[in-house]
């Protein structure tokens, strides 16, 4: 695509040093963008395959938990489950803030940790199996707030990646060629004045000789 | 003076705010890692007045590498510099503790030089996997004044 050359008010010096001022930044400006968008793109493949890793995990978890559960009912009874259960519903604590990754402000979610080591149930009524179904619920949550934190990064990176390789496209492909074009632009009028000038001047001279 | 291109104006005030936001995320100041250990919701404040909050897990596991002497002078979070249009980058260590995490985290031994450590991206790629929370990146913004015209 040929490149738009940016109107000026006037050619001239004044015009060039600005233009060459503002190429001059648009390159420094084009750097760090560049450096910015492969840092983002660094961080979105490795959450990426956090997620993977952690919906796996998950998945895991839950049939492992699943299976210790369906064990545990049949070994105490649905009632009795149910009843044992029925005292150990506790309020769930997530501690939330923000982490920034090159600029991103992406959310950061953390598992309050129980104070106690008691679950609500009576450990002597109860068998193990319901101490290990127990175990693998708390990790079944801890991994459901990994997941939680690590899709909305993943959204939230893509998202800037996007807006910034927009940005980055635009300084290649648009402002710093149309800009380059301009200042070439300005110094071919320069050498043609200049050329303008020197043709004048002989002109005027075989003029004054013919005096 | 804005030309007549087509958004150019538009794409002016952008890159304006794309100079704002690079380095917006910094941290006003760095903690040791002991005061780290002892906060409820471990944390430092941003330049742009956000919060960035530590993984208590991550500290933790800093606070194994290193001796309890030693959780007092490692400054969090570790900058990561990124060097404008370079391929390599550094991480800026001013004490000794930081190095030896660092080089705990690559395992490899480092030299720090001019208290700086010279790391690539697939080493970089290891730092962040590990150290998600301590590690922040600063962006260098190089003034250079060589323009290629064609």
């Amino acid at each position: 695509m040929p490149q738009q050359v940016i109107k000026v008010a006037r050619p001239t010096k004044i015009e060039l040093i600005k233009l060459r001022r503002r190429l001059a930044l648009a390159t420094r400006i084009q750097k760090i963008v560049k450096d910015r968008v492969s840092i983002l793109i660094l961080e979105f493949l490795q959450v990426a395959r956090q997620t993977v890793e952690a919906k796996r995990r998950l998945l895991d978890e839950f049939a492992e938990s699943y299976r210790t559960l369906s064990i545990t009912a049949g070994y105490h009874g649905y009632i009795a489950l149910e009843k044992e259960l029925a005292a150990s519903e506790r309020d769930l604590g997530i501690a939330a803030g923000l982490r920034n990754v090159g600029g991103v402000r992406i959310p950061a979610f953390e598992l309050k940790e129980a104070g106690s080591g008691v679950r609500g149930y009576s450990l002597v009524d109860t068998s193990s199996w319901l101490d290990r179904t127990a175990g693998l619920s708390q990790k079944c949550l801890e991994t459901i707030v990994e997941l939680a934190e690590l899709q909305r990064s993943l959204e939230l990176l893509g998202r800037e990646i996007n807006r910034t390789k927009r940005i980055l496209n635009a300084l290649e492909y648009l402002i710093i060629p149309a800009l380059a074009v301009t200042i070439k632009y300005l110094y071919m009028k320069f050498e043609e004045r200049d050329r303008e000038e020197k043709s004048r001047l002989k002109r005027v001279k075989v003029l004054l000789e013919r005096k | 003076m804005a030309g007549d291109l087509p958004y150019e104006r538009l794409l002016q005030e952008s890159l304006k705010h794309e100079l704002k936001v690079v380095n917006a995320h910094l941290p006003t100041e760095q903690k040791p890692l002991s005061d780290l250990l002892r906060e409820e919701y471990p944390h430092v404040v941003c330049k742009d007045g956000t919060t960035h909050l530590f993984s208590r897990k991550e500290l933790r596991y800093l606070a194994g590498l290193i001796d309890a002497e030693e959780q007092g002078s490692l400054l969090l979070p570790l900058l990561i510099e990124v060097g404008a249009g370079s391929g390599e980058m550094a991480v800026l260590c001013p004490g000794e503790t930081a190095a030896k995490v660092i080089a705990s985290v690559l395992d490899m031994t480092v030299t720090p030089r001019q208290s700086k450590i010279t790391i690539y991206k697939p080493q970089l790629a290891v730092i962040r996997r590990v150290l998600r929370t301590t590690t922040q990146y600063i962006f260098h913004l190089k003034s250079s004044n060589q323009i290629s015209l064609p």
